[in-house]
């Protein structure tokens, strides 16, 4: 069959599936509800199959670009990503999260490794050698912390602002963190081992510095409630990095490509579950943690549920029945 | 040849064809959303300032949406456009050629930090020099792309004269070479398009220019013109 003849005899159904197709783009509920959406794959499929003669019989571009450009836009429409839904989110936090956890147990041990260890030894050193701290940070630091865990204070943790101002920061500032620590795993685990590392130096040693001094009630006071969740989601974004460095490192018995994809997926979903936690632990942080009024039994018994749900949340969470997920 | 096409194989088993974008692009792009970020932080300053402290707290709230939620919300909802992207016609999509969901995106806007360092996005434009089409680190992990969606410059249209029919059967491909070839002498010089029409001699019986009209006048015969 000659181009004009072909064109002729298809090119009504080709504009009005491109009506179809633009009028969707601008109007998706509306458009989608009509009842010429039924028939739209099947027009889809006979485009597809339009085109493909067109090129079989080698036909002029202006005919196989025009084909090409609607069966895209179609393309898209057909199979664009399921609609998000508020089901699936809550299945993955209770249990499609834990159980990734899990599955990645021996990054996430490497990683809570890499965090605790430095973190305790600082902790140990400092009450061996006080002065250890003044140079691991500078007076103007040790200035703030202690400023900030004074047991003077009215508000425990800050030195000003206010619980809106501080969840804001909290949010912004630890979550960039664990992201960063989940990205620059990318390079052969390099980035996350250093952002574990120093997190537990940096930590450990503030801990140490403030117990040393006697500033240890105001400090365990503050952090005991939003630990298990901040920790945990420090030590969880640092496991995503190991494993995608390692990923890179040791593909396995895949190509690296499509292993670092398959890794790359993982730790996705690790670092949005990081990122849910932080934000628990942020609204904690700032809401819970500073009131400086509560006893001790209060402070340090809730701080201890926090970390036996935490943990068990990450141990047992999806496991027996097959329901959900 | 050397081209950044990508064909991927459909379902319905024709072949897309992706038109990877490079480098420049995609920086101009990142610029226009940086610009639009600030200015938008800026603009919700204002209110916020009044606030008090506490605003300075749902400033960096809006910060961190701007930060890491906006390249990802905007490329799922708005079929793979970030506002800069849809302003340079770019669009992200999955290997396959379909939309880009949300997982892939996250995992290409997370891993951003990578690309970026050190300093402007050095990695990144490495990595896009290097690779076949084009993908930054993040890109790679992510199994996403980044494409051209705007159409091809039009003036593709084989000039109208009178059919004249071939001499005899020519195979497919040899049809489609001189379809083409009508389609692209307008881009091309005179010159080059005798040097063209010229190898043809055997079959058009003449030169030059003459051979150039009798070759688009055998085209419109092959396009069923009369």
């Amino acid at each position: 069959m000659k181009q004009e003849r072909f064109v002729a005899m298809h090119s009504r159904e080709w504009d009005r599936l491109q009506a179809w197709l633009n009028a969707l783009e601008r109007r998706r509920g509306q458009t989608l509800r009509q009842d010429s959406a039924l028939d739209f794959p099947r027009e889809y499929r006979r485009l597809c199959q339009q085109l493909a003669l067109a090129r079989g019989r080698g036909y002029s571009h202006e005919v196989t670009e025009r084909l090409q450009r609607i069966v895209q836009q179609g393309h898209r429409v057909l199979y664009r990503p399921p609609a998000p839904r508020w089901h699936r989110v809550a299945v993955f936090l209770l249990a499609g999260f834990p159980q990734l956890v899990r599955s990645q147990w021996r990054c996430m041990l490497a990683a809570a490794a890499l965090f605790f260890l430095p973190a305790l030894l600082m902790l140990v050193l400092m009450q061996w050698k006080p002065d250890l701290a003044q140079t691991v940070f500078s007076s103007e630091q040790l200035a703030g912390f202690e400023k900030m865990y004074d047991p003077a204070n009215e508000h425990i943790g800050r030195s000003s602002g206010t619980d809106m101002q501080m969840f804001g920061y909290y949010v912004l500032n630890n979550v960039s963190i664990a992201f960063r620590s989940f990205a620059s795993g990318l390079f052969f685990g390099v980035g996350a081992v250093y952002v574990l590392g120093a997190n537990g130096v940096l930590i450990g040693g503030v801990a140490g510095h403030l117990t040393a001094i006697g500033y240890g009630g105001p400090f365990w006071r503050f952090v005991v409630g939003h630990s298990a969740f901040e920790l945990g989601a420090l030590v969880i974004a640092g496991g995503a990095g190991l494993q995608l460095g390692l990923t890179l490192l040791a593909p396995g018995r895949q190509r690296r490509g499509p292993a670092l994809v398959a890794a790359g997926w993982i730790g996705a979903q690790l670092a949005l579950g990081a990122f849910a936690m932080l934000l628990v632990a942020a609204f904690i942080e700032a809401y819970w943690s500073s009131i400086a009024a509560l006893p001790d039994v209060v402070k340090f018994g809730s701080g201890g549920l926090m970390w036996v749900l935490v943990l068990g949340w990450l141990w047992r969470g999806g496991r027996g029945g097959t329901h959900g997920a | 040849m050397i081209d950044t096409i990508r064909e991927i194989e459909t379902p319905e088993g024709i072949a897309l064809r992706l038109r990877a974008a490079g480098a420049l692009p995609r920086a101009q792009a990142w610029m226009i959303d940086l610009i639009l970020r600030v200015v938008l932080l800026c603009v919700a300053m204002v209110p916020l300032s009044l606030l008090g402290v506490a605003g300075n707290g749902l400033a960096m709230l809006f910060m961190f949406a701007l930060m890491w939620a906006y390249p990802v919300v905007c490329e799922v909802c708005m079929a793979g456009q970030t506002l800069g992207k849809r302003a340079l016609g770019l669009r992200v999509v999955n290997a396959d050629g379909s939309p880009v969901a949300w997982l892939p995106s996250v995992v290409r806007n997370l891993l951003r930090v990578v690309d970026i360092l050190p300093g402007v996005y050095a990695v990144g434009l490495v990595c896009t020099l290097v690779d076949p089409h084009a993908r930054r680190l993040g890109d790679i992990v992510a199994g996403t792309m980044v494409i051209h969606a705007g159409e091809l410059p039009a003036g593709q249209q084989v000039p109208e004269v009178p059919a004249l029919p071939l001499p005899l059967v020519l195979p497919v491909d040899e049809q489609a070479a001189l379809v083409e070839f009508a389609e692209r002498a307008g881009q091309l010089s005179v010159h080059r398009q005798e040097e063209l029409a010229n190898l043809l001699e055997p079959l058009t019986g003449c030169r030059d220019g003459a051979a150039v009209r009798r070759l688009v006048a055998h085209v419109n015969w092959l396009l069923g013109r009369s």
